[in-house]
């Protein structure tokens, strides 16, 4: 897996990482997932990652794309029939 | 505006190359260095659909010419926000991305999916990928279409090498999913390995 842009979170990252991808490989992609396991694993990275954006000054960057993206979102949170 | 689009298939199933595709920048890939860092901002399933809706933030290592580096700021590291929908119902992930560093100066949007190819669904699947590449930079023809000239070839590169570093990542991906079942496998016949719960 890759690196934070934060390297204080990469140990937090790498742990939600792989729990990530056992969940997506083994239960997602076979359609038994139920619960997101992952999900304290994603608000200890989460924590340290958004304080960091915060520091950078990305979070406000993040916000204006996240508004830019709505058509995208739009468009492909609906499938195909 | 200049676009850039391309076609590539992978000897590999729609659900390798979907899952190996969270790993593409990951140390199995020796081919693309300049991703230096790749961030979830979020991540969660429409209970309607199904689709797994990702957030990332794509940390890259300046490779832009340095004139064009210089006229744009100077700045080591850029950065990318992608939003991917995968959707387990009809085999298909979508990966859509913009640069969020010197957006007010050039505008890339790139719009990426993998699907399985028709002919041979389980076995081989389609990386479609379509870049839309807008200078803005006043009434300065000439230096809007050169950097949109330079950001397309740059694209170009970073595709041979994106799909070299990949086919990596998927060879080493298969190779480590068989061992794991091999070792699952030789555990389950294993007294031994069972108690050593590896």
């Amino acid at each position: 897996m890759s690196a934070s842009l934060a390297p204080e979170c990469n140990q937090v990252k790498e742990r939600y990482d792989n729990c990530f991808l056992k969940w997506y490989s083994e239960k997602y992609l076979r359609g038994s997932a139920t619960t997101d396991e992952c999900a304290s694993l994603f608000k200890q990275y989460e924590q340290c990652l958004s304080k960091a954006l915060k520091d950078k000054g990305i979070d406000k960057m993040i916000k204006d794309a996240r508004d830019d993206n709505r058509e995208n979102d739009a468009e492909h949170m609906r499938p195909k029939r | 505006m200049k676009i850039f689009q391309q076609n590539t298939e992978f000897d590999y199933s729609w659900e390798e190359v979907s899952t190996s595709n969270w790993q593409k920048y990951g140390p199995w890939n020796e081919k693309t260095p300049h991703v230096v860092a790749v961030d979830t901002l979020s991540r969660n399933v429409d209970p309607e659909t199904g689709i797994l809706r990702t957030e990332r933030l794509i940390t890259c290592k300046q490779s832009a010419p340095r004139w064009l580096n210089q006229f744009l700021g100077g700045q080591d590291t850029s950065v990318v926000y992608e939003t991917s929908y995968v959707d387990p119902a009809n085999k298909k992930v979508t990966m859509c991305s913009m640069n969020l560093t010197w957006n007010d100066l050039l505008s890339v949007r790139e719009t990426c999916t993998y699907s399985p190819v028709s002919s041979a669904p389980n076995a081989k699947t389609l990386f479609h990928q379509r870049a839309e590449v807008t200078a803005f930079c006043g009434g300065w023809q000439k230096i809007k279409s050169k950097i949109e000239e330079m950001t397309v070839e740059r694209f170009q590169q970073n595709a041979a090498k994106g799909r070299e570093g990949f086919e990596m990542v998927l060879e080493m991906s298969r190779k480590v999913f068989a061992e794991q079942r091999e070792l699952l496998r030789l555990q389950q016949d294993s007294q031994i390995l069972k108690q050593a719960q590896i």
